[in-house]
């Protein structure tokens, strides 16, 4: 009614409107896009899940523990993933720790070593033959991962690497035991990819252990 | 373990909050993250927004409060305008108290989880993923919604011109009016709308707009964390908190 009075009130009110549906529309698309790398995600490593959850199942019931790490919004992607083994809503509770968890550790390293340095220092502490490291990360070559896998390759470790794009050094690295890559160059879908293959091996560990 | 299906209701939604988000970030909104029971996940929201993945991305304000006594502690840090968002199941005490105390502290409120729902109203935007299952949580599922919610929010910034707060912002099934006792009751004979308060002490209530005298005689006792129903400078009822 008012529109004959203040046309250009209704406009701006259109164009939230159409900038809804957008954003609507926009959310959607992303969705299935990531639905979709997801499930061929899954396919194409249906294989390696069951390897590394072997393997993994194997080391935990002869006392091994699991350490992940990553950098950002992949360290608390292993964040969630360590959670998910040490505290599962259902199954059995597993030993495994983020190694980004203590500011403490973190900072102490980064500023005594370098930051290339705070992973890597945390498993010659803590890692054992038995033990399991996983690293998360979109790229596949930060220093501070690759540093840790040598380090983990070194001590016996059962090494597990997430990388996105072609798999950056983790999937070239003798130092990596299995690389999970997903084929895809943006690094929110990788990120959402590597969350449900990282529930999958746990799935599977589960059952291995059972 | 299912993909999540994101249907029309719930992208309108994540479409709302999104320009919601966005113009209270321009607005000068800090962004706090909570999520007791997968803290990680208020992490990743905080970082997501601090140190965007996309090179040229506007840093945002965002910061995850983790660590005991978290009402005592998003009382402590946020301000009117700011916003909360919380990744928890519609039963996590902490984030329910907060939720229904986030109006007194001027805060908007967002809440991610699965499951089941939270009450109608139970905060300003819902973003929810139907499955019961309680590993969603670790499958991506939720890592999806705020990504998505980030990615929107940033085309919103790309429409400078919507930016502005003058427009409202209607979500398809949640927001505060929908629930009767956050609705803000208004005054018969003077059209004056209640308001929510929280006590601070003796007469003193924390509101959206600060902290007010308010008349606690048809209510009390009162002691501080009570909320209030205030109208014309009166508490007219208690509220309980979840």
């Amino acid at each position: 009614m008012t529109g004959f009075l203040y046309p250009f009130l209704e406009a701006e009110e259109r164009d939230q409107e159409s900038l809804l549906r957008d954003l609507a529309a926009s959310a959607r698309a992303k969705a299935a896009e990531s639905a979709a790398l997801r499930e061929a995600t899954l396919a194409a490593n249906a294989e390696l899940v069951e390897t590394a959850a072997a393997e993994m199942a194997r080391r935990f019931t002869a006392g091994g523990r699991l350490f992940t790490f990553g950098n950002g919004g992949s360290s608390t992607d292993a964040a969630t993933l360590a959670g998910l083994f040490a505290h599962p809503p259902l199954g059995a509770p597993l030993p495994a720790w983020s190694l980004a968890a203590d500011q403490a550790i973190l900072t102490a390293l980064g500023n005594d070593v370098g930051f290339e340095l705070v992973f890597a220092r945390q498993l010659i502490a803590r890692g054992d033959a038995r033990d399991v490291a996983v690293a998360m990360s979109t790229s596949g070559s930060s220093k501070d991962l690759t540093a840790a896998f040598r380090e983990a390759r070194k001590r016996g470790m059962y090494t597990v690497g997430f990388a996105g794009y072609d798999g950056g050094e983790f999937a070239a690295s003798p130092d990596v035991d299995v690389c999970f890559v997903v084929r895809s160059q943006s690094v929110h879908r990788i990120q959402e990819a590597q969350a449900l293959l990282g529930y999958a091996v746990w799935e599977k560990v589960q059952e291995g252990i059972a | 373990m299912s993909t999540p299906v994101l249907d029309q209701d719930l992208s309108s939604d994540l479409a709302a909050a999104s320009l919601v988000l966005a113009r209270l970030f321009s607005a000068g909104a800090t962004l706090w993250c909570i999520a007791p029971a997968w803290e990680p996940h208020a992490q990743h929201v905080a970082v997501e927004f601090v140190h965007p993945v996309i090179v040229g991305k506007k840093a945002l304000p965002a910061v995850a409060l983790t660590g005991p006594d978290l009402v005592a502690t998003v009382r402590m840090s946020a301000r009117p305008g700011d916003v909360v968002l919380a990744v928890a199941a519609a039963d996590q005490p902490d984030v329910c108290s907060v939720m229904r105390r986030a109006p007194a502290w001027g805060a908007t409120t967002l809440w991610i989880g699965s499951g089941p729902r939270p009450g109608a109203g139970a905060a300003d935007h819902v973003l929810w993923l139907g499955d019961p299952d309680p590993r969603l949580p670790a499958t991506g599922g939720f890592v999806l919604l705020y990504h998505l919610l980030w990615e929107l929010t940033h085309v919103c910034f790309e429409h400078p011109g919507l930016l502005a707060p003058e427009t409202p912002v209607a979500c398809t099934t949640e927001g505060s009016l929908a629930d009767p006792s956050m609705e803000p009751a208004v005054c018969i004979t003077c059209s004056d709308e209640g308001r929510l308060g929280e006590v601070v002490g003796p007469g003193r209530a924390r509101t959206a707009t600060g902290i007010e005298d308010v008349a606690t005689v048809l209510v009390d006792p009162v002691v501080p964390g009570d909320l209030l129903l205030i109208h014309a400078g009166m508490a007219i009822t208690k509220v309980e908190v979840p």
